[in-house]
């Protein structure tokens, strides 16, 4: 979907004019902007930006450069590519053109977010947005059900590098899905193995909210790390850092196959179909998390799986798939929650558990470690944290899983 | 030696701005065998073709070279010109310095060399050249008319009223097409049937037109003034000739209430197997519809039709599909468009919430003669109070397609009043640019917005249920800068016109070409709108590209003028670029047969030779060069001419 190479080229622009946003092929597009306003229109948070992205090409084209890096505007895109899915000129604003004003904006600010600030220093010193010692990235596999080899102590190759990321490895119901995962991996027979302490946040967050400074940091490292293992492929629990290494690692020479775990197994749901054994009588609704359904139009592999458990009832809700509405974890917005708040602004996480309420299902199934924590706060807040429970879809998977010895 | 006259056009500032014309015939004069060279603002004009007619015999020419524009554009000229100086035609060339040098280039030295080069490569050329004749067919006075909507009907009538043979050939079991369907048409809301049926009723009548409706046409074979077509009929299981119209049979079928979707009505009525697709349809005969009729399904249906029929007989359960071939001269193409299939843009919900419409949908819905008798009603009965309208659905859009299909603003507009006026609803009308540029539209756009219709400047991003039974429509307002969420009861859908989904086939089968929007070419954008590149073969309607009924009808007495003007002349000259075959050299291998794009080449069964049918080869080369042995040649391309040009254009100076 994305033009990498335009990418790297628009990565490294530093000092941005509307001369050198115009240089490049897809900053040029805007030009072809006809201002219908879809962008806005379909933005989660359109109403109350001060400029939408359609305003936002008016004023560059304009000439109002200055004007829209000095607005607050951009804070609130979470980098959800709704906009850009709608685009009938097909700009490409999510993944290159409001980051670019976004990192701008943030410059401007006179003081950085409280919370953005901390994740973001978190993430250059230890390598995770939590501030946890990188020591204990692999503290979870202490209690995993399976054996889960360690790179740099088995010292060989393996077919798979399974890129766990941050909220999977430390945050407590990530590490729900880290188990989940790890026992999905082991019934196929995947020859699976982690980084363990090695492993560093993939970077891709902070690119899209500031500082490319820090995520140039981060891939250095994690290309260094990558370069000592022999593996086939990658598997990312995060689709987030998927989305880094499919297209911004590429260019740096990251030559690996890589899916998105929800991808891998319904590849092999064939071999996964047999060993779902346990009937879980839940009635289901998926939320697509945006960085694989609308980015990466995996849409109908989360649901192969869950139809692939015996007694699943999958429903939707009113905006699904490429019109799905974001959890608002994305762009930066994971730690902007504090500042949305003092804005006056509906938490996006509440507004989606709403429609998935509104289903009647009692399991509301993700593919994206944010939304864990996003969506059971949110349901919390509500009042709904009896009606209906928040699983990634790998911990389905694992329920329905076959006993093992 | 030869002794040229070279002819170099400023083509106003076009080629003048760009190269130095004067350089270029100074250079020109110098090269060996070019007895004239002349610079000229236009070539083209009466006085630059009487230069070169005045030079000829002054200067005792025996061939002649321009460099101009295009030869698409003015070889035709400059061969005349050449001919009435008194040299055969072919004894001419032309050179392109405008297409291929002046356009292109920004460098002025550099293009002027170019353009020298260019020149040099067709002195060495022409001196080849053989005098070569053009060759008459002659042209059958049938013509074929494909699809019976508006452009057909209107087309065809014209033709019939010069007093030609027309076939004029539907698919369907009616002629009238999409403007059938329509209930008013804009700006002056006329209402479509009134001015419709009688046109449809006329084609019927006239002894001029066989019209033959259930046919497609499967074959096409032959070239300009003798193309043979065959048709294939597929069965009504009704006989044409002793069904009356009558309607007894449909009132008698043992379906005592109708319960298959109408397709006439798109899907919002419901027919029996048995039925007429609407009241006014042409021909007055009804069909079975084999797919939904018992008879044809189980074989044990009481025929309660047959009964009713009683001694008229015209029910035929036995009827097959058979195949006819007929021979015309020249073939007019009205297939027409289907309209966007809003499926494809999710998130208007159209086929999840009942109360997304597409506009055609609502055409029928205010149609008198429609599935609700002309009320405006929602799927449940309600009478919505608020409408929306969303406009370029499926047009303007990279995702779906990229072109406006020019119609939607001013059907949007049209719906807009006539939903207001069957329903009194609030109607808002979303766009993204308004678009009305044709006679009184602007004016109609304009009364409509004083009958209180809203405008909201901004594409429709998003359409949910509210809750409470009602839609949303969240729309940037562009104009105010505010995201709105209008509650409306009905959203209707402004879809675009697409190409026919089975376009690709029919340009294959009458050998034409589509853009890669799917619609197809017309051989040039403003001077030959209604030609193709095949000789013969004309467009009419939607089938070329979305436009309103006046443009139809304005394209289809065009299409039918072009092919009248063939009929009448009675003969076509062909160019005689053609290629041809030497016997004697030719090994019989046949690599050339497959390889013609025109079908054009056979073998000779006495002496087992290529032989290739000079008036099917359009001269394209690919035979020529398939050929192993060498041993087909083409006129205006012989290898040695070829050879001549490639040494002229690399004898730099």
């Amino acid at each position: 979907m994305a033009s990498t190479a335009a990418q790297c080229q628009l990565d490294s622009v530093s000092g941005m004019t509307l001369d050198n946003i115009l240089q490049f092929p897809e900053g040029h597009r805007i030009l072809s902007c006809i201002q219908c306003g879809v962008c806005a229109g379909t933005c989660p948070y359109g109403d109350v930006m001060e400029y939408p992205p359609r305003k936002i090409i008016a004023m560059l084209r304009a000439g109002m450069v200055e004007k829209v890096f000095h607005s607050e505007s951009l804070l609130n895109c979470v980098a959800c590519y709704a906009c850009m899915t709608k685009c009938p000129r097909d700009i490409r604003l999510t993944d290159i053109l409001l980051p670019l004003m976004k990192e701008q904006a943030l410059m401007h600010l006179p003081e950085l977010p409280a919370e953005l600030q901390k994740a973001l220093q978190n993430t250059l010193r230890y390598g995770n947005p939590m501030g946890e010692s990188s020591r204990k990235r692999a503290a979870w596999v202490k209690n995993a059900p399976v054996p889960v080899p360690i790179m740099n102590e088995i010292r060989r190759p393996v077919d798979v590098l399974w890129f766990v990321e941050c909220y999977t490895s430390y945050y407590p119901r990530g590490q729900d899905t880290a188990r989940a995962t790890a026992r999905l991996l082991h019934a196929i027979g995947a020859d699976f193995a982690i980084l363990g302490n090695e492993e560093k946040c993939a970077g891709e967050c902070g690119r899209l909210t500031w500082e490319p400074g820090l995520f140039e940091t981060l891939t250095d490292y994690n290309m260094a790390v990558f370069q000592k293992y022999q593996f086939n492929r990658m598997v990312a629990s995060c689709p987030h850092s998927y989305n880094a290494f499919q297209r911004r690692y590429i260019p740096l020479g990251f030559t690996w196959p890589v899916d998105p775990v929800m991808a891998y197994l319904a590849y092999q749901i064939e071999k996964l179909k047999p060993l779902l054994t346990r009937k879980l009588n839940y009635k289901v609704t998926y939320h697509d998390s945006c960085c694989l359904g609308r980015f990466n139009d995996l849409y109908d592999e989360p649901r192969a799986l869950l139809k692939a458990i015996p007694g699943v009832k999958l429903v939707e809700m009113v905006h699904n798939r490429m019109n799905s509405i974001c959890c608002g974890g994305g762009g930066g917005g994971m730690w902007l929650d504090t500042y949305f708040k003092a804005k006056g602004h509906e938490r996006l996480s509440e507004r989606r558990v709403k429609e998935a309420v509104a289903t009647g299902a009692d399991v509301l199934a993700v593919s994206c470690p944010y939304e864990v924590s996003r969506f059971e706060d949110a349901l919390k807040v509500l009042g709904f944290d009896k009606k209906m429970v928040v699983r990634d879809v790998t911990e389905l998977l694992d329920e329905a899983l076959e006993e093992q010895p | 030696m030869a002794r040229i006259g070279i002819y170099v056009c400023h083509c106003g500032h076009n080629i003048a701005g760009t190269i130095d014309v004067k350089g270029v015939a100074n250079y020109a004069a110098s090269l060996p065998g070019v007895a004239v060279a002349r610079d000229y603002k236009y070539m083209c004009s009466d006085p630059g073709q009487d230069l070169i007619k005045n030079d000829i015999r002054d200067h005792q020419l025996d061939r002649i070279i321009v460099a101009a524009c295009s030869p698409s554009l003015h070889e035709a000229t400059f061969r005349n010109a050449t001919a009435q100086g008194g040299l055969n035609a072919y004894y001419f060339q032309m050179v392109n310095v405008r297409e291929h040098d002046a356009w292109v280039h920004s460098d002025k030295a550099a293009a002027t060399e170019k353009a020298k080069d260019l020149v040099r490569a067709a002195v060495y050329r022409v001196k080849l050249h053989k005098p070569l004749e053009r060759r008459r067919v002659p042209i059958r006075p049938e013509v074929l008319v494909v699809g019976g909507g508006i452009a057909g009907i209107h087309a065809s009538l014209s033709l019939a009223a010069a007093g030609k043979q027309v076939y004029l050939v539907e698919r369907e079991p009616t002629i009238g097409g999409h403007m059938a369907q329509f209930d008013k048409t804009f700006p002056t809301l006329d209402c479509a049937a009134c001015i419709l049926t009688p046109k449809m009723t006329a084609v019927r009548a006239n002894p001029n037109i066989t019209l033959w409706t259930l046919s497609e046409v499967v074959k096409v074979e032959g070239f300009v003034g003798s193309y043979q077509v065959t048709v294939r009929h597929k069965p009504r299981y009704i006989i044409d000739d002793l069904c009356v119209g009558c309607l007894e049979c449909v009132e008698a079928c043992v379906f005592k209430e109708p319960r298959f979707s109408d397709e006439f009505n798109v899907g919002l009525g419901k027919r029996k197997p048995v039925y007429m697709p609407f009241p006014q349809a042409v021909p007055q005969l009804v069909l079975i519809d084999p797919e939904t009729c018992i008879e044809f399904k189980t074989g044990k249906c009481k025929k309660t039709c047959v009964e009713a029929c009683a001694e008229r007989n015209a029910i035929d359960f036995t009827q097959k599909e058979r195949l006819e071939t007929i021979e015309v001269g020249s073939i007019i193409l009205s297939t027409g468009f289907e309209v966007f299939d809003p499926h494809r843009i999710p998130y208007y919900g159209y086929g999840v919430y009942p109360n997304v419409y597409t506009a055609l949908e609502v055409e029928r819905l205010v149609n008198a003669a429609g599935p609700t008798g002309g009320e405006v009603v929602l799927r449940d009965g309600r009478k919505p109070k608020r409408v929306g309208i969303v406009h370029c659905v499926g047009s303007r859009d990279e995702h779906t397609n990229r072109y406006c299909s020019r119609v939607c603003c001013m059907y949007s507009l049209k719906l807009a009043h006539l939903v207001k006026e069957h329903t009194d609803a609030e109607i808002f009308n979303c766009y993204i640019d308004m678009r009305t540029p044709g006679k009184t539209f602007e004016e109609f756009y304009n009364r409509v917005g004083e009958e209180g219709v809203n405008f909201v400047r901004g594409k429709v991003a998003d359409v949910y249920p509210d809750g409470d039974g009602s839609l949303v429509m969240q729309v940037e307002d562009t104009l105010l800068g505010i995201v709105r969420k209008i509650p409306v009861d009905m959203v209707v859908l402004a879809v675009g016109l697409e190409a026919h989904r089975d376009a690709d086939a029919v340009r294959r089968m009458f050998n034409i070409t589509c853009a890669s929007e799917g619609f197809f070419v017309e051989r040039h954008p403003k001077l030959a709108p209604v030609n193709t590149f095949t000789d013969g073969i004309f467009l009419a309607g939607c089938c070329q590209g979305p436009k309103d009924i006046p443009d139809t009808v304005a394209q289809a007495g065009a299409a039918a003028m072009e092919a009248a003007a063939l009929i009448d002349k009675g003969y076509v000259e062909l160019e005689p670029m053609t290629a041809s075959v030497n016997e004697e050299e030719c090994s019989g291998c046949k690599t050339c047969i497959p390889m013609c794009p025109y079908s054009a080449i056979s073998q000779k069964a006495d002496v087992k030779k290529a032989f290739i049918n000079e008036v099917l080869c359009k001269g394209c080369g690919t035979c020529v060069a398939a050929c192993p042995s060498g041993s087909i040649k083409q006129n205006l391309f012989e290898d040695e001419e070829i050879f001549e040009e490639i040494e002229g254009v690399l004898a730099y100076a």
